[in-house]
């Protein structure tokens, strides 16, 4: 069993922009949209241009829940399932068809990109890791930013998780709930936040279907008042719990902003 | 970076298995390894057109993923699968000790299983449909991760990193924090990469690849040698043996595809990372270099080592041997190292010499570079790894107290 304090969320998705969309969604939850991206208006224009929707999300939700002391100051763990995989296919046709890839397209396709457009946009340079788990992407980005915690105690980790649909050449192979979501959580060993215990155990139970991915249970779990919340891939059982302590309940957390 | 928090358990690097261009297990790589062996790599036509490529890759027949995990069935999960046939009995023990659900994995990869998903959708662009071997699984960061769980039936969490070619080191650190938090007992860690026609083809458009063998720190040098292979550890919690003793991690806020030329970056992934092991500079014995062999990486790195080290230890590239294996190279490095400090003998190491054109780059800040024979009192190693988007780790091994 492990705790951290969550200081502050934003989350996107498209027409979910803010704390209220939020919390109208968590209230009744339904499938998120796979269209659209955020408009990212604090980024320099030369930098919003080399944005591909995956990073406007992984950026809007970055620096939606930090403030610019944060957004400098703290280690990031990026987390997503398909990363930039789509940008990829191209490149593999290309390939097929023996013709020159574009050096900047390639330098794209990482799955470090984001952590590395967020170092340079927030000139961040600090740890930073990126990192995907299948189906249990979101937990193990959760689990990546603990072991931060762990290596620098006394800073917070800004922790991104999002993605976007899978191209239609990939899409039939993946049984998945299919969304453009982003959600980012600044977590910290103390500080004002909600309290949270986090533990895993092995299972044989099948996952729940669900009609929204992972990180979005976790956010309707964060923004409603159930005391746990439990989440598994049919191999591991991870879950997460409120700790009652003092000021640390639901009210300490900052708007989500993406100006 | 700095860390403040209390001297963190002990971390050890209980056992160990890689494949490369040298060998297929750590008997056949040692040797190659110390006596500067550059006859394993190979040359390559077919992979970036018309370009014949130095490349170091993985000799022989790979053993096959068995039928229930085909879904998994690629190239960079077989390498994987082969290296843990090796250390099937550690593994099994560990297991057995601590229990599955207490063992974690975290791999490393920067190309999972491209070099199938290219083939894949040559298929398609050829006949209109994906290959029917191919599964999303293959492609997948955390497909490599989910094998290795899948295959060894272990329940802790199992998670791919992908920070370019800082992959393997990362998921070493990762490794260590895990045990530390105690949110594993034990963990197989390490990284794997294949050679694939799109990190090539980029490196290439890039235009850091070599014709020739790289030759780091060379004045004539002209890019890098790609490679591919896979190494593996068990870390457990237990003291003595090798030693997983620091991990110093930086970030760049410079750009996508190149290193910031000042090597601030660099040094401070150096400086963290003696601070982490509670290391002053000169008890380094060694320094496994990122030494790609590129005009930026080298200078770079050789900046950032002059200013980081007094006097600086003995240093090798051991790229001109295996080919850069991208996000592999830092778990292999760590692994070279580990097989150094495993090899010593009579209180002394066998360096891995620097293999060049002997042609030092005037314009770097002098650093010494190994040779082939150079012993050295045993002590910490330290290896570095630098990657793209500005990720950079740097770890340090040593023995542990008995």
């Amino acid at each position: 069993m492990n705790t951290t304090v969550l200081r502050s969320w934003a989350a996107w998705s498209p027409g979910r922009e803010d704390e209220r969309a939020w919390r109208a969604w968590a209230a009744r939850p339904v499938a998120l949209e796979r269209e659209g991206q955020p408009e990212v208006a604090f980024l320099p224009a030369l930098l919003r241009r080399r944005c591909s929707t995956l990073t406007r999300i992984m950026l809007a939700t970055g620096f939606g829940c930090c403030d610019a002391a944060d957004r400098a100051n703290a280690r990031t763990v990026f987390a997503s399932r398909h990363g930039n995989i789509n940008e990829s296919i191209s490149l593999f046709e290309r390939l097929s068809r023996g013709q020159p890839l574009s050096p900047a397209r390639f330098s794209h396709t990482v799955h470090n990109a984001q952590a590395g457009l967020f170092s340079i946009a927030a000139e961040n340079r600090l740890p930073s890791s990126s990192l995907a788990a299948q189906d249990d992407t979101f937990a193990c980005g959760f689990v990546e930013a603990l072991t931060h915690l762990q290596r620098e105690p006394e800073r917070a980790v800004l922790l991104v998780m999002a993605d976007i649909p899978l191209d239609p050449t990939f899409s039939p192979l993946v049984d998945e709930p299919v969304a453009a979501y982003g959600l980012g959580l600044l977590l910290a060993n103390d500080g004002d936040g909600q309290k949270i215990a986090f533990s895993s155990a092995a299972s044989d139970a099948p996952p729940a279907p669900r009609a929204w991915p992972e990180a979005m249970e976790f956010l309707r779990w964060l923004i409603g008042a159930e005391p746990d919340l439990e989440l598994g891939s049919g191999r591991v059982r991870w879950s997460w719990s409120r700790v009652a302590d003092g000021s640390a309940q639901r009210t300490g957390f900052a708007a989500p902003s993406t100006a | 970076m700095m860390s403040d928090s209390p001297t963190p358990p002990p971390c050890s690097l209980k056992a160990l298995a890689m494949l490369n261009a040298l060998g297929r297990s750590n008997d056949e790589i040692w040797p190659r390894l110390v006596s500067g062996d550059q006859g394993h790599l190979t040359i390559r036509d077919d992979i970036v057109p018309d370009r014949s490529l130095w490349v170091g890759e993985v000799p022989g027949p790979l053993p096959a993923i068995p039928e229930s995990l085909r879904r998994f069935a690629c190239r960079n999960n077989a390498l994987t699968l082969a290296a843990l046939e090796q250390i099937h009995d550690t593994l099994d023990d560990v297991t057995a000790a601590v229990g599955r659900d207490r063992v974690a994995v975290v791999m490393g990869s920067s190309t999972s299983g491209v070099s199938d998903a290219e083939r894949a959708i040559r298929h398609q662009v050829e006949t209109g449909s994906l290959a029917p071997s191919f599964h999303y699984e293959q492609l997948e960061f955390g497909g490599l991760s989910r094998f290795v769980a899948e295959l060894l039936d272990l329940r802790g969490p199992a998670y791919t990193l992908s920070t370019a070619c800082s992959s393997g080191a990362r998921a070493l650190a990762s490794a260590r924090s895990l045990l530390a938090l105690g949110l594993a007992d034990a963990v197989v860690a390490g990284a794997t990469d294949t050679l694939c026609g799109l990190t090539t083809n980029g490196f290439s458009a890039l235009q850091v690849v070599s014709d020739e063998i790289t030759n780091p720190c060379s004045r004539n040098r002209k890019g890098l040698t790609l490679g591919e292979g896979t190494a593996l550890f068990v870390v457990t919690r237990e003291a003595g043996g090798i030693q997983l003793r620091g991990a110093g991690e930086s970030s760049e806020a410079h750009h996508m595809s190149a290193p910031d030329p000042s090597g601030a970056g660099a040094e401070t992934a150096m400086r963290a990372a003696l601070r982490d092991a509670g290391l002053a500079p000169d008890a380094i014995a060694y320094l496994n270099l990122h030494g790609t062999g590129t005009a930026l990486n080298d200078a770079m790195e050789c900046s950032a080592i002059a200013r980081s080290f007094p006097s600086p230890p003995p240093c090798s590239s051991t790229k001109p041997l295996v080919g850069h294996t991208l996000g592999a190279a830092g778990a292999l490095e760590a692994g070279f190292c580990w097989l150094m400090l495993d090899a010593q003998e009579d209180g002394e190491i066998a360096l891995i010499p620097h293999v060049y054109d002997g042609d030092f780059d005037p314009e770097l800040p002098p650093i010494p570079l190994a040779t082939k024979g150079m012993r050295e009192p045993v002590g910490p190693l330290m290896s570095n790894s630098f990657g793209f988007g500005g990720n950079n780790c740097c770890l340090i091994l040593g023995k542990g107290p008995a």
